[in-house]
This record gives structure tokens, C-alpha cells and sequence, in this order.
């Protein structure tokens, strides 16, 4: 399949926004994303990610401001901005009554292909998601939430669509469907050209996939670039403590801030952020004996997204850090 | 038009792979036929009274399959607002109308094949329709739109209320209508004054005389031309309705 090169796979928007009531779910985001990019859309739970693309995929109004998807404004050219796109929501759509052949012919007719046609592509996106060795005779109901998920981005291909949009296509999947999906968007991305919109809550899936990313938090746009420009934006190396209580972590935050002044605590844990990390250890070592503070590990890493994400909204992805997100605490000395 | 026609035969297909949801409404509606016809029938015998019985009783059994099935429709929709496939239709190329005339149609089809069947269960009871098979048809037909009247205002509860219990509640509330109006015996017969001021402004009533004249009198160009209006008029004002509650159910808020 050729790449569709003269056709307009972009995404932009202006000044979007949409208001439920007093609540900014989204809050003047303005993005300009060019065809044939993964762009992922990084943020909490209730942070604008679902709102932002169910505008976008013109299912939802926007109170204020202007989109397009592939050339066509969402507002105002729904019909091609549907025949454009594909989308897998978070929450599958399938009739639990029909099989996976039915539902994807089905998607397939109902944009306009032939009934042969369809019988086809349905064959071979089963093949693509790895559903055809499934009984053909078993209704979607009876599938299990991957299977679900795989059989929804199927029906999203259907009509070979210029840009896809995936909402946390991931979530609650096994690492192994996890990681088959992960395969198949770089897939679709690099055999296809298509532009795809990723909405996730997981930092490494952004990381892995993304060639843009940004993190929206309460509805605004709070940092964006290259997860590489993202990283280097909080230090080019992270010396991550490890404290047997989280008093502890505070009465090491305290006493290493002349070592380190950019540093942030998150439960038993302290990440701090150097140009070069092997050069200060010592000095921060001697700083915390001569505190009286038992170190319990030392790690050298390189930044994640998580160190971004912190350090731009505040908080942490709770998942991610793990227990105790609410007690994360980013440093006010962290540099801005 | 072919993506209606697509998402009827979806409906379709959905509904024979859950019979139990049309096989209570045809088992009252043969329930209405044989315990009035069996217990009733003897006010055939009152003097003015024209055809049989059973012709009489066969409108009641009818309009009840239309009114109970055409709750199909709205629970088709719901649920498939439930399971997130309403939106997945949405974010077709579909025409809206089409999301919510495939269910709609779907079930007056439905229904109409539950009319047909107590229809020949009543032929194999000894019915003689009075209009001949043209008659029949036309009795069929207007069960079919008075089905799709009832589907429009189950579409439109559905749309409106997008809770399933609310609008099968919504479609029960209209089973009174079949009982207020000349249900069991013609209106010569009935003395209570405020069943007939009931019976007359219930449109139910002109739909039984249009239907009971095919059976039991033959062609009566008056009464037909009645129960056709307020079928019309009646699916022309719960289509609107559907359509209004469709407008604001095709965009989420």
C-alpha cells in the first residue's frame, strides 16, 4: 500500500476549549501536529486527554476555538473529518451480539465499501490484530477485554484511515497485548505513513512510541517536545536515593540542597538532577553520614518522562511512582 | 439509504439471535386472542352486532404486539449506548438519521411478522376477514405504522432518557391506551360516560374501528380514512419527537 503522501494527515488546533459547567476540562490548547508523526498525549486521569479527542473526532462539541483533522475543520466538516480518521475510544464500541467478521464488515460497508471488499479487509485485519485463529462463530461478548481492544483498533482500520486516534489504547492490558499493540502502531506509523494520535497514562508507552509528546494537565498544555527534549529539560543524569522511611527522604531533601539544588522527593525516594551524576556522588554520600541519614540504595539513571511530568504538573502519575503518590512533594527549588 | 438498510438487517439479525426478547410480547398478544375470543364471545351474540367475535377481538391482540414490540427499538438503542457501539456508529461516516432509523425500522419490521402470526393463528381459528386479502393487507399496514409510531416514541425515551429501565417504563405506560377505548364490546353497549369521552379522544379507538371494519363489515371508506389520519398523524408527531431527541443524542455532552 502506497503512502498517502499528497493527502493531509496534520492535526491542528487553536485556542480549544470546552467547559462542562464550571469545570475547564479543556483549557486553551493550542497544538500543531504534521502528518506522519506519533504523538503522544501524556497525562493523569481527568486531565483533558478523553475531551480533547472526542473533540477532535467530532463526536463533542468544543465551547471555544478551532480544529482540524487531515485539512478539515471538526466543527464544520464533521463528515470528512470522520472519513479521514480512524479512532479506538478508552471505552470499546462493540455490539456484543455480533461476531468480529460481522462487526468489521459491517465498518467496512458502512464506509462505503463493497461487500466483497469488506469480507477481504475484514480477513486481513483479523490477521493484522491476530484474531483469526478465533472461532469464527464467537460473538464479541464473549471476548476477553484484550481481544476487545485489539478487535476495536481493527474496526478503526477499516478504511485505512490518514490518522488514527488511540485513547489509552493500552490501559488494563496484559504486557503481552500491551506490547502487541505497541507493535502495531510503530507498524501502522512506519509501513502506512499514518499519523497517530496517542493518548496514554503510561510514561513508557509515550517514551517507546512517541515522536512528539505532551502533557496536559487540568485541561492546559504544560510542556511539549521530543521525549529526548522533554528529558533534558530536568538534567542530563538522575541519582535516585533510596531511604528506609520517608522522614528519612525529607531530612536528606533538606540537608543536599547545597549539593543539589535541583531535586524532587517522592515518597521513600529522592531523584536528583546533575549534568554529570558520578562526579557529585561522593560529595553527597559524605553530606548524608555526616546528617546521620542511613542510605538504603543509589542508582544512576537516565530522566524518564516520570521526572518530566513531576516537574512540570507537580505530581506524579501514581501508577508509575507507585504507593504514596499523594505524598509526592516536587521541590520548589527544581529549575523552571 | 444503504447504510439504513445495513443497520436494519443488523437490528434484525440481533433480535433472531435473542428470541426472548419478542417471544413474551407474541405470547400475550395470542394470550388476548384466546382467553377474550373464548370468554367473550358470546357478545357476538347482542342484537346490532356485526361480524364475529373474533374478528372484533383481533385488533386488541394486534395493537398490543405493535405497542410491546415496538419497545424493541429504544432497547435496541440503549443499548447500544451502553456498550459504547452507538458512539462507535457515530464516528462513521453514517448519516445520524440512519443510527436511529435502523433500530426503528428494524422493529416495525419485527413487529409487523408478530401481527402476521397472530393473524393466521386467528385465520386457523375461523376468521373470515370481511375485505378479502386485500383487507388483510391493509390491516397489516396499519399495524406497521402504528408500530412505527410507537418505535418513534420509544426512540425518542431512549435517546432522551438513555436509561433502559426508564424507557421500557415509558413504553408500558401506553398499555393503558388499549383499554380505554371499546376494547371487549362496541360502543352501543358501553354506558359509562367517561369511558366514552376516553374512548374518543384515545387514538387507539379509530385504529380498532379502521381495523375491525376490514375484518368484520368490509371496506368502510370513513373509518379508514380516520385510522390511516391518526396512524399518520400519530407516526408523523413520535418521528419528529425521535428526531429532535436524536439530534441532541448524536453529539455527547
Amino acid at each position: 500500500m502506497s503512502r498517502p503522501e499528497e493527502a493531509d494527515r496534520s492535526i491542528t488546533a487553536e485556542a480549544l476549549r470546552r467547559d462542562f459547567g464550571e469545570l475547564h476540562a479543556v483549557d486553551g490548547v493550542d497544538l500543531e501536529i504534521p502528518g506522519g508523526q506519533i504523538f503522544g498525549f501524556l497525562g493523569p486521569n481527568g486531565a483533558g486527554k478523553s475531551t480533547l479527542v472526542k473533540i477532535l473526532t467530532t463526536i463533542l462539541n468544543a465551547t471555544s476555538g478551532r480544529a482540524t483533522v487531515a485539512g478539515f475543520d471538526v466543527a464544520r466538516q464533521g463528515g470528512r473529518v470522520r472519513e479521514a480518521i480512524g479512532v479506538a475510544l478508552q471505552d470499546v464500541g462493540l455490539d456484543p451480539l455480533m461476531t468480529a467478521r460481522e462487526l468489521l464488515m459491517l465498518q467496512a460497508e458502512l464506509f462505503g465499501t463493497s461487500r466483497d471488499e469488506a469480507r477481504k479487509t475484514a480477513e486481513r485485519l483479523l490477521v493484522t490484530v491476530g484474531l483469526d485463529d478465533v472461532d469464527p462463530k464467537k460473538r464479541a461478548g464473549a471476548y476477553s477485554g484484550g481481544m476487545k481492544r485489539r478487535l476495536d483498533l481493527a474496526l478503526a482500520l477499516v478504511h485505512d484511515p490518514r490518522v488514527l486516534f488511540l485513547d489509552e489504547p493500552t490501559t488494563g492490558l496484559d504486557p503481552a497485548s500491551r506490547a502487541a499493540i505497541w507493535e502495531e502502531v510503530r507498524r501502522l506509523n512506519d509501513d502506512l505513513g499514518m499519523t497517530i494520535f496517542l493518548t496514554t497514562q503510561y510514561l513508557e508507552e509515550a517514551d517507546r512510541l512517541a515522536d512528539q509528546v505532551a502533557i496536559i494537565n487540568r485541561g492546559k498544555i504544560v510542556a511539549q517536545g521530543t521525549p529526548e527534549e522533554l528529558k533534558r529539560q530536568v538534567g542530563d543524569e538522575v541519582v535516585e536515593l533510596q531511604f528506609d522511611s520517608s522522614a528519612d527522604a525529607e531530612r536528606a531533601h533538606d540537608a543536599l540542597a547545597p549539593v543539589a539544588p535541583n531535586r524532587q522527593r517522592s515518597n521513600r525516594q529522592l531523584r536528583l538532577y546533575f549534568g554529570r551524576a558520578a562526579e557529585n556522588v561522593p560529595e553527597l554520600v559524605r553530606t548524608l553520614d555526616g546528617a546521620g541519614i542511613r542510605l538504603q540504595g543509589l542508582t544512576i539513571e537516565q530522566p524518564s518522562l516520570d521526572d518530566v511530568f513531576l516537574r512540570v504538573t507537580g505530581e506524579a502519575l501514581e501508577h508509575e511512582i507507585g504507593e504514596g503518590a499523594e505524598d509526592v512533594e516536587a521541590d520548589a527549588e527544581v529549575r523552571s | 439509504m444503504n447504510d439504513t438498510l445495513l443497520l436494519i438487517g443488523r437490528s434484525l439479525r440481533n433480535t433472531m439471535r435473542e428470541p426472548l426478547t419478542v417471544l413474551p410480547n407474541i405470547a400475550i398478544s395470542v394470550f388476548f386472542l384466546f382467553v377474550y375470543n373464548s370468554g367473550l364471545s358470546s357478545v357476538a351474540e347482542l342484537p346490532g352486532f356485526q361480524g364475529t367475535y373474533l374478528g372484533f377481538i383481533l385488533p386488541v391482540a394486534i395493537v398490543s404486539a405493535a405497542v410491546g414490540g415496538a419497545g424493541l427499538a429504544g432497547q435496541t438503542l440503549i443499548k447500544d449506548i451502553d456498550n459504547g457501539y452507538f458512539t462507535k456508529l457515530l464516528l462513521t461516516p453514517t448519516r445520524r438519521l440512519s443510527v436511529i432509523w435502523g433500530p426503528m425500522i428494524a422493529s416495525a419490521i419485527v413487529l409487523t411478522a408478530q401481527v402476521v402470526l397472530v393473524m393466521l393463528i386467528a385465520l386457523a381459528l375461523g376468521l373470515k376477514v370481511a375485505a378479502g386479502p386485500a383487507g388483510f393487507a391493509l390491516v397489516v399496514v396499519l399495524a406497521f405504522l402504528w408500530g412505527m409510531a410507537f418505535a418513534g416514541y420509544a426512540a425518542f425515551m431512549a435517546l432522551k432518557t438513555k436509561n433502559a429501565a426508564a424507557a421500557q417504563a415509558a413504553t408500558f405506560a401506553f398499555f393503558p391506551l388499549i383499554f380505554l377505548s371499546y376494547t371487549f364490546v362496541p360502543k352501543e353497549y358501553v354506558t359509562a360516560g367517561w369511558l366514552k369521552v376516553a374512548a374518543t379522544i384515545n387514538p387507539t379507538t379509530y385504529v380498532f374501528e379502521s381495523m375491525r371494519s376490514l375484518l368484520n363489515t368490509g371496506w368502510d371508506g370513513t373509518a379508514l380514512a380516520v385510522g390511516f389520519a391518526v396512524t399518520f398523524g400519530f407516526a408523523t408527531l413520535t418521528g419528529i419527537m425521535a428526531l429532535w431527541a436524536a439530534r441532541g443524542a448524536t453529539k455527547l455532552s
